[in-house]
């Protein structure tokens, strides 16, 4: 008789446990059950979907690429869009990376907005050129100590177009110490005409999960993937003279510009102030030096803020942006393009401005 | 020690890489809430407070920022620099906190004993009182820190 005491309530406990487990597995595949969705995505295309996941997965299945920085994990606040139809409320997640005018515009994360129902979107129109690439890491090369070029072979598609000053986004996959793929952001450091293949500058990160992976995992002949091309930074059409500054690995998209130059026989005058702590952060001299000779009114600058004692350094020295105040009077007449740390970038911003240049020709690409 | 439904989720959270390379807890095989108990009081035992430490890193690190990446001595007795790198550091906790990838080397002058931290270590302590795990890369150690910041 004490058997069945015992045994009776924990019959009934199991089975009410169990019960639950079963509504819970129908719940999940018939009331989570969204069924077909239709997106329209610039008031011109509708694509059919099925229901359930984040926007931003659902879109890169239907080969559309939103740049995100995380993975979706809602962390970076890169893949915005405007959701304009049927994208419910703004989710805690999201208020964090929102401005009041972009929560006003409609805009979204679109890793936390799930599909549920019918969307109405708008995406910058570039975003239907990105693709997704895989290639073979061809060449890995020290440019200084902390910085490495990375050369990847496209295999499928076999080749790219972009223009200079753009990025793509490569994937980390999982490796001891990363159990997650995500992407990066790199800009392209290659010749916009050498089609079958992207090169990238990367600085590398202490603990940085994708800079951990292509200095200490990643070796030639690996496969590689990415997407893009993504983004603005490029040269302008103005006839103006251009002043470029740099540090570390805002190296990348000038080799990419410089490239492009020579290919048009650019004969715009451009003056490239690059950075370093110490003489061993410079890399690339010998390319700046053929750039130099290729291109009528280039000259590259580089700047050393504290040469080592060792080094015979007779080039100019202190901080880039101050190298750049002592070498201009006025700037009033020329475009600046920068791509560096934001503290560099917002030095550069300050001194360009009170050289009398106008903001709107002021371009950069801030790391973040 | 027992742990809540919302510490064992922070924890997996702390324990794995989804945020950085390693994640932020190391070897060290203790619960968040002990390694946070345990160093909170050294901070105690030292008369200092984890505000009162946060607020030091970010004055350094704020003293530090003009010289963009280069060594720059202050107060007489550090040398400093507060390096930028691409891409931005995502606090583990369940709340909005994004930190630009900073990391602020300080070495005393006198001793020679440096350490390294993040905008993002300045606000696990300030508002979590979180030193990371012993082991993890950004680990500091809260004896040391006090030593080489108050003294």
């Amino acid at each position: 008789m004490i058997v069945f005491e015992i045994l009776i309530p924990v019959l009934i406990v199991s089975s009410i446990g169990a019960g639950l487990a079963l509504i819970l597995l129908l719940s999940e595949r018939w009331i989570a059950y969204y069924g077909p969705c239709e997106i329209t995505i610039n008031e011109e295309k509708k694509i059919t979907v099925e229901g359930g996941k984040s926007l931003l997965s659902t879109l890169q299945e239907q080969k559309i690429f939103i740049p995100s920085a995380c993975g979706g994990r809602g962390t970076c606040g890169v893949c915005k869009l405007k959701v304009l139809e049927g994208g419910g409320a703004v989710l805690p997640t999201e208020t964090p990376f929102l401005s009041s005018e972009e929560r006003e515009g409609r805009v979204r994360l679109s890793c936390q907005v799930k599909v549920r129902n019918d969307l109405v979107i708008e995406i910058p129109k570039a975003l239907f050129e990105v693709r997704e690439f895989r290639g073979r890491c061809e060449k890995i090369e020290d440019l200084t100590y902390d910085m490495k070029r990375f050369r990847f072979a496209l295999q499928e598609p076999e080749t790219i177009e972009f223009t200079a000053g753009q990025y793509i986004q490569l994937l980390c996959p999982v490796y001891k110490g990363n159990s997650e793929e995500v992407y990066r952001a790199y800009s392209i450091a290659s010749d916009p005409e050498d089609r079958a293949a992207v090169e990238l500058i990367i600085r590398r990160v202490p603990k940085g999960i994708c800079t951990t992976w292509c200095f200490e995992y990643l070796k030639e002949g690996d496969a590689v993937r990415f997407n893009g091309p993504y983004g603005d930074f490029r040269l302008s059409e103005r006839e103006m003279p251009m002043l470029f500054v740099a540090g570390g690995s805002g190296m990348a998209p000038f080799v990419s510009i410089l490239h492009q130059m020579r290919h048009r026989g650019d004969a715009r005058s451009a003056h490239y102030y690059f950075g370093g702590n110490s003489v061993r952060d410079l890399c690339l001299d010998e390319s700046m030096r053929e750039f130099e000779k290729d291109l009528q009114n280039f000259t590259f600058i580089p700047v050393v803020a504290s040469p080592e004692e060792e080094s015979d350094w007779q080039g100019e020295r202190g901080l880039v942006t101050e190298a750049v105040g002592r070498a201009f009077d006025d700037l009033s007449g020329h475009e600046g393009y920068l791509c560096g740390s934001p503290g560099m970038i917002d030095a550069a911003v300050k001194v360009f401005t009170s050289l009398g240049m106008q903001e709107e020709h002021i371009y950069f690409d801030k790391f973040a | 020690m027992k742990h809540s439904p919302d510490d064992q989720k922070l924890e997996r959270m702390l324990r794995s890489s989804k945020l950085v390379a390693d994640g932020f807890m190391g070897t060290d095989g203790r619960g968040v809430r002990e390694i946070i108990e345990a160093d909170a009081a050294t901070l105690a035992n030292l008369g200092v407070t984890a505000e009162q430490t946060a607020g030091r890193m970010r004055e350094l690190t704020l003293a530090a920022r003009p010289a963009l990446g280069n060594w720059i001595e202050a107060e007489g007795k550090y040398r400093l620099r507060s390096e930028e790198h691409k891409g931005s550091l995502v606090c583990p906790w369940p709340h909005a906190g994004r930190y630009e990838k900073r990391l602020t080397t300080c070495r005393r002058l006198d001793s020679g004993e440096d350490i390294v931290w993040t905008d993002l270590n300045i606000h696990l302590i300030e508002a979590h009182g979180f030193f990371e795990g012993k082991g993890s890369y950004f680990r500091l150690e809260p004896d040391v820190l006090v030593r080489i910041l108050f003294a």
